[in-house]
């Protein structure tokens, strides 16, 4: 009866948070892990990216727009922001001597200026949305709350149609041809730059998306990139930077550790033990679980 | 006649001298007008610029993008603070950093050196959040508080001794310990052992065929750089009294990335002037505004994409020119020396 009601009380409420977070994390890692594997850029802004969709809750929903319109508004809204940082700062540096160098330092400038963007618009202190979906049922004596229960079917639906974008669509086999081989790609008619550009957007637009759909359960405030970040590399490096499945798979799995560790471990040992994990997969295993995208 | 390497070197020891000059000449006002802000806040500067000479050490020369050198830093100030608690001595608290970086960076290094590129940049970045978290949950460390109170020690010379809590004093014996991990990298990179960490930069592949082990030059590049910003990071606790678990963060080694890019990667001098003006831009912004990440992240992501060399890197090759030039003049009728436009094109690293 013990093991039952702790199952109920404890351990399922725990799990349940364990996969909203991991289905959070899942989209913000895509979108990290898709403009590393095709572009080959590791973007450092990518947080901020993801604040910026938060805040889009908090400042369009001052304004009146509806919470459920804003999930589509702000992944629309971040294209052609995602489009110029492409075309005016990345592909500047792209060709250069040392790609993965100067890409990630000038997403890190980036990042410092949308940071303080932020700050400068809302302010340091955090906010709080409003929960669209409040109330709660219970099945089998445990409690679902429901935006979260709406959050992790969302966020799985929208993996699966990315995977089926990737994987299954004409679309989808020129990004992973751009990925494995630019110049064949492009000498086969496939538009490189726009796809570039419009992968790139679709990352920024997942972190967005992300933002937006977390803004509700967690308070919105301008670093909160920062803190979340970290955790999305080390689900891409677990799962094998470009690699969707292994975003997946990692994102659920960290989640789980963190949220289920917290309940035998102080939390704030959390952090250590995931960033261990990254230190121990990029000695041994870099590639990450599963392999690279267009690569494999 | 010397190579282009040593003759780049002359370039970056004259604009170190120009440097030294203008910080002994700050002072001087400093003392004059019984300043103790700006020689407080001058020798923090001084200070970070050894992080970044590390920083500059292993990205400008080796090829190797640390995203993580604020963890040896935070090692050295965190084990420098302790050590001046329980004994007030400098020598000791100085050795006991420099051995604690040292020991740290070896280890660090063979994880870190088993990935090469943007892998590597990842690596030291985790390992410095690793630190950092665990410093920040431990108690006897002064969890999120970090630990306050350091005393104020004598820097005991044998002939005469420097307080720490003097502005002046503590500001030129930093300046000289500064300069003296700087005069000490300069050295190593001009030895032929320095000369297989630029020949890394230049093509990893290669160095193998010539006899030499990538492995290794790239793990003693590595250490020498955490024990620089371990030597560094035992002054901060002197300067300031305190250390917190900021000084590990990402944000530390950022700035420290950022000054380097500011000053020039790849100069050595660059990392000094880089802190420095990083500092200044910082605290004048700072009158105006508290939104100075904004000015400071265009600033960097345009000097990324127009000056990637920095302005170290751009005032340099004319330095290099000037000295060639009087060099020539001196040997005047012996032989003939390489045309200056030559070192001016192959200067930018």
């Amino acid at each position: 009866m013990e093991l039952l009601e702790y199952i109920q009380y404890v351990l399922a409420p725990q799990v349940l948070n364990g996969l909203t977070v991991g289905v959070a994390l899942i989209l913000v890692a895509l979108g990290l892990t898709i403009i590393f594997g095709l572009l080959d850029v590791l973007n450092m802004s990518h947080g901020e990216f993801y604040a910026v969709g938060a805040f889009l809750t908090i400042g369009l929903g001052a304004m009146g727009v509806n919470f459920w319109a804003l999930i589509v508004l702000a992944p629309i809204l971040m294209i052609p922001l995602a489009i110029a940082v492409e075309r005016f700062l990345i592909r500047k540096v792209y060709d250069g001597a040392d790609r993965h160098v100067t890409t990630l330092l000038v997403t890190f400038g980036l990042a410092l200026v949308m940071e303080d963007v932020l700050k400068l618009i809302f302010g340091a202190n955090p906010h709080r949305p409003e929960n669209p979906l409040p109330g709660a049922s219970e099945v089998l004596g445990i409690v679902f709350p429901h935006y979260r229960f709406l959050l992790i079917i969302v966020g799985a639906f929208i993996i699966l149609v990315i995977s089926y974008i990737v994987y299954r669509t004409k679309l989808g086999s020129m990004v992973r041809a751009a990925a494995y081989d630019r110049n064949m790609a492009a000498s086969l008619g496939v538009p490189v730059g726009l796809i570039y550009s419009g992968t790139f957007a679709f990352g920024v637009g997942l972190a967005a998306l992300a933002g937006v759909l977390l803004a509700p359960i967690y308070s919105v405030f301008p670093t909160m990139g920062r803190d979340f970040i970290f955790m999305a590399f080390s689900v891409v490096i677990i799962g094998g930077m470009g690699s969707i499945l292994g975003a997946v798979v990692a994102g659920l799995l960290l989640a789980q550790i963190s949220s289920l560790s917290s309940l035998f471990i102080e939390p704030v040992w959390t952090d250590p033990i995931v960033f261990g994990v990254m230190v121990i997969f990029l000695m041994f295993r870099p590639q990450g679980l599963f392999g690279r995208i267009g690569h494999a | 006649m010397h190579d282009r390497i040593t003759q780049t070197f002359r370039g970056s020891h004259v604009l170190t001298a120009v440097l030294v000059a203008a910080a002994l000449a700050f002072m001087l006002v400093g003392i004059a007008n019984n300043d103790t802000f700006y020689l407080r806040l001058g020798t923090e500067a001084l200070i970070f610029a050894g992080l970044a000479l590390s920083v500059d050490l292993l990205l400008g020369y080796t090829g190797l993008l640390s995203l993580g050198q604020a963890m040896y830093f935070g090692i050295g100030a965190y084990v420098s603070a302790v050590v001046l608690i329980h004994t007030q001595s400098f020598w000791l608290a100085m050795s006991a950093s420099l051995g604690a970086s040292l020991l740290a960076a070896i280890v660090g290094g063979i994880i870190a050196n088993q990935v090469r590129g943007v892998y590597f940049a990842l690596i030291t970045f985790a390992l410095a959040q690793v630190v950092a978290k665990v410093i920040y949950n431990t108690q006897s460390l002064g969890s999120s508080d970090g630990l306050i109170g350091i005393p104020v020690v004598d820097v005991n010379l044998g002939v005469a001794a420097i307080s720490t809590s003097s502005p002046a004093g503590f500001f030129l014996a930093v300046l000289t310990i500064i300069i003296g991990l700087y005069g000490l990298t300069a050295w190593l990179l001009n030895t032929p052992f320095g000369r297989v960490l630029i020949a890394l930069k230049a093509n990893e592949r290669r160095v193998p065929f010539l006899g030499y082990s990538v492995w290794r030059a790239r793990l003693a590049a590595y250490v020498l750089a955490g024990a620089i910003a371990g030597i560094s990071g035992a002054l901060y606790p002197m300067l300031r009294g305190f250390v917190s678990p900021e000084l590990l963060f990402f944000s530390t080694s950022g700035n420290a990335l950022i000054a380097v890019i500011l000053g020039g990667v790849g100069t050595l001098a660059g990392a000094l002037y880089g802190s420095i003006i990083l500092i200044v831009l910082k605290s004048v912004i700072s009158t105006y505004t508290t939104h100075h990440l904004i000015v400071i992240g265009s600033l960097f992501i345009a000097l990324v994409l127009f000056v990637p060399q920095g302005l170290t890197g751009y005032v340099r090759p004319y330095i290099v020119a000037w000295l060639e030039r009087r060099s020539t003049r001196r040997s005047n009728d012996q032989k003939p020396s390489m045309p200056t436009a030559v070192v001016l094109k192959r200067d930018s690293s």
